[in-house]
């Protein structure tokens, strides 16, 4: 599109309006003035006039003839005037379609050619989003510092109930223990939510779900590299997760790494695309999940209260990451012998 | 075996260093980035235990370094970035395995056993040489199932020449990984070591090459 002014096309397309407008009026105006003469002039058509009457019936007549004439260029002015104003009015339409875009996290900043009286308008919204991505960015750093430095002096205490423990206080090492592995899950958990909630509403994020479920396989391999595990990856290149990437990692490793804490020594990874969703299937052929126990399982390890070390919080995590970003989870039999995790997640193709 | 622990909290350090020193391993602890790749680059460790939020020089960006100029001693990654996308880039940077904090010291030294024991080739946790049976996991040796009692250097001087079975040592080498990088170092007294293990283990159970150094078969 040629960036005319704003405010020339608008003024273009409105003074041609206007004298369409006038043009047709006049037309309306004198044919009703005149329809008595029009009358005569029907009625009388060969009727020998005095000069004056006879200029005055030529110009009646010529302004009868042109009238139709005259109302098609007044219409036809009137239309072109609207079709100037209604493209002059378009760089908004595009400019909120665009916002839309940005809102929906299918772009990442108004994108886009304005003219030259919206460009600013523009500028300021993408400059603003900048700052709040960047403010964003800094309080989840702020939040991870917050959690790392935490966890170090965890780290340093952790290992006194050890020694508090071989000096024969056995009970009170397992308290400091359940105290500090509590810490620690409410630590992971909360700063893995404050990551989702700041960095989902940041927009435009897109991570592919192939890369992703690889680099965590290639994890996975590694940490139970003494198990010898089979962890097979079967996402297409094209489907991608329509958020950050550090959260589509958080969920897809908690997922994989249960499903290897209990598959015997498959686990398999597929993909697929349903609509505006991407649903990714995680099964395993461990002993599978009692399906009065699916509910408890994706809660446990959240509530303050819960006392089972180790277990758990993964899968409450994943549903937590989830449900900010609008998708789900839950869990079924597999077909492979073991449970089967269905987490679906706004998705889009990459290209 | 001689592992290098690369942590800036001083505490911590300590009772890491103590707790490695107490399995039986010879412990260098860097405590910024800048030391540990000095020693990395200088030393030979069986094994190093990094941190990644390190003053001066970052772990990641060590580690990355290390890999790239072809060093290739196993890392485990000790840190408190915990998250799946931290894991994925730790590994992908070369570390060998990751464990976040807090972590319980007998999982990171199984870990760390499993790692050198790999490193090596080892398949099994328990070494055996004939009748000789070394295990890692309780620093413990044995001979025809009876236990033997060994000093810490007679310990790793055995358990580094059984974890590279078939393969002749020099006495530098063996030197380079027994001692802690501030102790004092004799090369004749690996020959007191070998020599005391010999009275304990048998007289052929350890072979001189003569020229080269030391072999179990």
């Amino acid at each position: 599109m040629r960036l005319v002014s704003l405010k020339a096309r608008i003024l273009f397309g409105a003074s041609l309006w206007t004298i369409g407008h006038f043009m047709i009026i006049a037309v309306i105006f004198l044919n009703l003035r005149h329809e008595s003469s029009q009358w005569m002039f029907h009625q009388r058509p060969a009727a020998p006039a005095g000069a004056e009457s006879s200029f005055f019936l030529r110009v009646l007549h010529s302004t009868a003839q042109s009238s139709a004439a005259t109302a098609v260029i007044g219409g036809l002015c009137m239309y072109v005037g609207f079709l100037q104003v209604r493209r002059g009015m378009s760089p908004i339409n595009q400019l909120r379609n665009r916002l839309a875009a940005v809102h929906k996290g299918i772009d990442a900043r108004v994108g886009g050619a304005y003219p030259a009286e919206v460009q600013p308008v523009v500028d300021e919204l993408n400059a603003l989003l900048d700052e709040r991505e960047r403010r964003v960015a800094r309080a989840v750093a702020k939040a991870g510092d917050l959690a790392h430095g935490l966890k170090t002096p965890l780290a340093v205490l952790a290992h006194e109930a050890q020694q508090v423990r071989a000096a024969g206080y056995e009970q009170l090492a397992a308290d400091l223990d359940q105290q500090i592995d509590r810490m620690r899950r409410q630590i992971d958990y909360h700063l893995a939510r404050a990551r989702s909630v700041a960095s989902s509403a940041s927009p435009g994020a897109r991570a592919s779900i192939a890369a992703s479920a690889e680099g965590i396989a290639r994890v996975l391999q590694r940490l139970h590299s003494e198990r010898g595990m089979l962890i097979e990856i079967d996402a297409p290149a094209s489907q991608a997760f329509s958020g950050q990437r550090e959260d589509l990692d958080e969920m897809l490793g908690n997922l994989l790494d249960n499903a290897c804490k209990w598959a015997r020594i498959r686990v398999k990874l597929t993909c697929s695309r349903e609509g505006e969703q991407v649903v990714i299937i995680v099964d395993d052929d461990g002993p599978g999940i009692e399906p009065s126990m699916r509910e408890a399982i994706m809660q446990r390890g959240v509530r303050a209260d819960e006392a089972a070390p180790g277990s758990g919080l993964g899968l409450a995590i994943v549903r937590e990451i989830a449900e900010i970003y609008e998708g789900s989870i839950s869990l079924e039999a597999s077909p492979m012998g073991g449970a089967r995790a269905r987490l679906s997640l706004p998705g889009q193709d990459l290209v | 075996m001689r592992i290098l622990v690369v942590e800036d909290e001083a505490s911590l350090a300590k009772q890491l260093t103590s707790s490695f020193a107490e399995a039986g391993y010879a412990v260098d602890h860097a405590a910024d980035g800048e030391r540990a790749d000095f020693l990395a680059q200088t030393e030979m460790y069986d094994a190093m235990v990094l941190d990644l939020g390190l003053p001066k020089i970052d772990g990641l960006t060590l580690l990355r370094n290390w890999r790239e100029a072809g060093l290739r001693t196993p890392v485990l990654v000790l840190t408190a970035r915990g998250s799946w996308h931290d894991k994925v880039r730790g590994i992908d940077g070369g570390a060998d395995d990751y464990v976040s904090k807090p972590f319980r010291i007998e999982e990171v030294l199984a870990r760390l056993r499993a790692l050198i024991r790999r490193a090596s080739g080892q398949l099994t946790p328990e070494l055996r040489a004939g009748s000789v049976a070394l295990d890692p996991r309780q620093s413990r040796v044995t001979l025809d199932g009876a236990p033997v009692k060994l000093t810490g250097h007679e310990f790793r001087v055995l358990s580094y020449l059984m974890h590279h079975r078939g393969r002749v040592v020099s006495q530098t080498e063996l030197t380079e990984h027994i001692y802690a990088q501030d102790s004092d170092r004799d090369s004749n007294t690996v020959e007191v070591f070998v020599a005391r293990l010999r009275r304990k283990l048998g007289v052929s159970f350890i072979e001189t090459v003569r020229g080269l150094g030391y072999r179990i078969e």
